[in-house]
């Protein structure tokens, strides 16, 4: 029986303000494990699971950047598939009507794009907060949606957009080898963990504390000196780079963009996704997109009717297990412990 | 050093601040007292730049600071905390006080340091910590210290921008009357240690406004009903019966 | 002037929808203080049943010109699901207001799913029985009756919310919940038993909107998802939780779409979002925001 106190005493034992202590070097290890499993995954899934894990990549991208937002800095947007439409739609517009074909200036570019997006839609929604921001966000999504779906001429409105296989860091093509579940993969593998590493690296700063600080208590940040607006921007503009970057690998991954990927239900699911993987863990929403992408998989070949078990999971996980899986796992890892 | 002069606050219809005029000096510990609704914490916002007063001035230090905002004033130098318990519940007691200090190095900024691994932040963290004594909770959520404690978190943090005017909401509301003193008596020693100049605070209880401050200052319905030194106020017939609830003090 | 007028009519129309749904979404925003994603769902729902139950009483013999009748009723009898839902919603009351916007999302999926399994993807209607009441000519401009109808029970029920809202001790039961929900427990309110008829009631408007549209259109399978956008954008412009912005929203985005339809069907959903904009630029929290009633 463990007494708060003992409790109290004994989190600070095990983990250091410094995050330093046994359990770091574990989830080290189950860290590069993971690593190791997903670039040994082509050789042994076949090729529909590889595809199908595609988006995977991007997906996680996304969500480090919209659990920046969400889960350091408390900010929920509904509309951050804005971001990946920009992205994709960036590279899709560079590759048709620029000729670009290479991979790496097609990720500034499209980078470039949401950036610029980004600046005046945060300048506007980083001074609200709560279902405020979340609204406005959706908004602003959803006038990117109506641009894509309603100009025609400029975007094949429905459509779509078919999107080429761009060349990989100056000399990889696709004569000769599978493109997607070789090459391309590997990239997405590699780009993922870079920005995995960098999100890191930022969270662990003094900007991802004092975005914490924001979150917490706005009013008690101010009054330290914190100016709110200013920190809520710039990790909207990082979230909003990750989205662009998650954009582009999209676009490549499913060989095509169209305007559903920024419709507001498209938002929505990036925040389940999230949610899913526990937003309260920096690898959450990592794991939260790999659980989607699978279960949706699953469900859908047993029964049409997905989106029924999704909102039922949703609805679960929000009532009862708000850090989501990643949360549930840390409960059952203590008690086995214990 | 902290002017108010003929401050005025309205909230619609309703008077919080009726004309206000104060002058806090360096080295002066000013205790603000009054009944419910007298407009303290108005007067604690509109001093702190929180609210932009509806009429009326603010001076610190030679700049206008009405309603300019509780950023532009940290770093001018001032710092409060707040009536109501306010932590970061999600950090820890070491995370708070970082966050504190970061922001009075200009370093909050930094997007690719890391945070552990800067030291001056940490030991500075860690003095303060040591000057509240909160240095053997370090690790502990903010959220989960024991009321006391969350309330000297709250000061704590303000104290770590080294700020040289403190103003602070009923510092010891809503805590046990052995920990007031405590907390009363690690401030005092905390704000000379830090080299605080002045104190503003607002306080319900007599014992520690009579016992710590240099000057009351009383409020009554949005005006300064009196202001003077504990023993002038004692003697104020007026305040004692309304304000403090306690028979003046009669001595030849 | 036959064009004007046949705009300004049709405007009205979909301002009159528009406003139904929005109405509900208000109510339970103003008590409850959640934003409610599912009222789509509950207007797509009203539409499918109302299809369903008037052409069944048709068949079943009914005198069609009481279709009007049957489609409120089909509207009304959809309160039922108010109670269900609003038990699912129980546990997140004192929750952050991202995950009561999740939940409601995950509401959305379901109810779109559900809807789907009852009506399938074909698109329902009811034909032309709208029609029955003939159509009058307005200054030039053909108007079908039923328009007129449908217009003038929207703002029946506006009226009626209003006289609820300031004359009526429930009324003031509303007020009092939307300013302070501590202050209505301590008047002695059942909140518990308040949030089922609010949110009841919330349904009940959202669906009574999706069921009198269904004459003029044919139900969709995204109409749900497709009129929480819209809805949104209303309550936005008005101002979250106030039934005076609810109808205000509704002019104008009724207006805006039917305008850019008429002469620039483009840009008709990039107008309303940049009118959502301009107003929470220069009113951030909408043109009543702030307002309980």
């Amino acid at each position: 029986m463990s007494t708060p106190t003992e409790r109290t005493t004994g989190s600070t034992e095990v983990k250091h303000p410094d995050g330093k202590g046994i359990g770091l070097w574990l989830k080290l290890a189950l860290v590069l494990l993971g690593i190791v499993l997903l670039a040994l995954l082509p050789q042994v899934l076949s090729r529909y699971y590889i595809i199908l894990m595609m988006p995977f990549f991007a997906y996680s991208i996304a969500l480090l950047g919209l659990n920046l937002l969400f889960g350091y800095t408390g900010l929920i947007s509904f509309g951050h598939a804005l971001f990946i439409g920009v992205g994709a739609y960036s590279a899709a517009f560079l590759m048709r009507d620029g000729g670009l074909e290479y991979m790496e200036p097609l990720i500034l570019l499209s980078v470039l794009g949401a950036v610029i997006v980004a600046v005046p839609v945060g300048l506007l929604a980083v001074r609200y907060i709560g279902i405020y921001f979340g609204l406005l966000t959706l908004a602003f999504g959803m006038l990117f949606y109506s641009f894509l779906l309603k100009f025609y001429s400029i975007t094949s409105g429905d459509q779509g957009i078919r999107v080429e296989k761009p060349i990989l860091l100056g000399f990889i093509d696709t004569t000769g080898i599978d493109y997607l579940t070789g090459p391309f993969y590997y990239y997405c593998l590699g780009l993922l963990v870079v920005m995995a590493l960098v999100m890191w690296r930022i969270v662990k700063s003094p900007f991802g504390l004092t975005l914490r600080c924001v979150r917490d208590n706005s009013v008690k940040a101010e009054s330290l000196g914190i100016g709110v607006y200013r920190y809520r921007f710039y990790a909207f503009l990082i979230s909003a780079i990750y989205g662009g970057v998650a954009g582009v690998i999209l676009a490549v991954s499913v060989g095509q963009v169209d305007p559903t990927m920024s419709y507001w239900t498209s938002s929505g699911n990036l925040v389940f996704m999230t949610l899913l993987g526990g937003f309260t863990s920096f690898l959450g929403p990592i794991v939260g997109a790999g659980a989607f992408i699978l279960l949706q998989d699953q469900v859908m070949s047993l029964w049409e009717y997905w989106r029924l078990v999704f909102g039922a999971i949703l609805a679960l996980i929000v009532i009862f297990a708000p850090s989501g899986l990643m949360g549930l796992l840390t409960m059952g890892w203590k008690k086995v412990v214990r | 050093m902290l002017h108010a002069v003929d401050v005025h606050k309205n909230y619609g219809d309703y008077v919080a601040v009726a004309g206000v005029t104060l002058f806090i000096d360096e080295g002066e510990f000013v205790s603000i007292v009054g009944p419910n609704g007298a407009g303290k914490t108005t007067l604690i916002n509109v001093l702190t730049g929180l609210l932009q007063p509806t009429a009326g001035h603010v001076h610190y230090k030679g700049h206008d600071i009405s309603g300019a905002g509780p950023v532009k004033l940290a770093q001018l130098g001032m710092a409060r905390s707040f009536q109501l318990v306010a932590v970061f519940a999600e950090l820890t007691v070491m995370e708070v006080l970082q966050a504190a200090s970061l922001t009075r190095l200009g370093r909050g900024m930094r997007l690719f340091h890391s945070l552990g691994s800067d030291r001056e932040v940490r030991e500075n963290a860690e003095h303060i910590a040591s000057l509240f004594g909160l240095q053997d909770q370090l690790g502990v959520k903010s959220g989960q210290l024991p009321q006391g404690n969350k309330k000297l978190l709250d000061v704590a943090s303000a104290f770590a921008l080294y700020p040289e005017i403190i103003l602070l909401d009923e510092p010891t509301s809503g805590v046990s009357t052995s920990d007031k003193h405590r907390i009363m008596e690690t401030l005092v020693v905390a704000s000379k240690e830090i080299g605080i100049k002045s104190i503003i605070q607002v306080e319900h209880d007599m014992d520690i406004v009579f016992g710590y401050s240099d000057r009351i200052v009383a409020l009554y319905e949005g005006r300064v009903l009196a202001d003077g030194s504990p023993q002038e106020i004692e003697c104020n017939e007026e305040v004692m019966r309304n304000i403090i609830g306690r028979e003046p003090v009669r001595n030849a | 002037m036959g064009d004007v007028v046949s705009i300004l009519m049709s405007g009205l129309f979909s301002a009159a929808i528009l406003f139904l749904v929005a109405a509900g979404l208000q109510l339970v925003f103003g008590v409850m203080k959640i934003f409610n994603l599912a009222v789509g769902s509950f207007y797509a729902l009203g539409a499918f049943f109302g299809a369903t139950l008037v052409n069944w009483a048709v068949g079943e013999g009914l005198p069609q010109p009481l279709f009007f009748f049957g489609l409120l009723i089909a509207g009304i009898l959809l309160g039922v699901i108010g109670p269900v839902i609003e038990r699912l919603l129980r546990p997140i009351y004192d929750r952050d207001e991202a995950f009561q916007l999740l939940l409601t999302f995950a509401i959305v999926l379901m109810l779109e799913d559900i809807t789907m399994m009852i009506w399938g993807s074909q698109p329902r209607s009811t034909g032309s029985l709208y029609l029955i009441y003939g159509t009058v000519n307005l200054l030039g401009a053909t108007v079908p009756v039923y328009n007129l109808l449908v217009i003038a029970a929207a703002g029946t029920i506006a009226v009626g919310i209003g006289l609820l809202l300031s004359r009526t001790a429930f009324g003031r039961v509303l007020r009092a919940a939307a300013d302070k929900r501590e202050m209505v427990q301590s008047l002695g309110v059942n909140t518990r038993r308040l949030y089922v008829i609010v949110f009841s009631l919330g349904v009940v408007l959202s669906t009574i909107g999706g069921a009198l549209v269904i004459p003029v259109t044919a139900t969709m399978s995204e109409m749900g998802v497709e009129l929480i956008v819209e809805a949104f954008a209303v309550v936005v412009i008005g101002g979250l939780g106030s039934m005076r912005g609810a109808l205000v929203g509704a002019l104008v985005v009724g207006y805006v779409t039917t305008l850019s339809i008429n002469y620039y069907p483009p840009i008709e959903m990039l107008v309303i979002y940049l009118v959502v904009i301009v107003v929470l630029v220069i009113k951030p929290r909408g043109l009543f925001g702030g307002e309980t009633a």
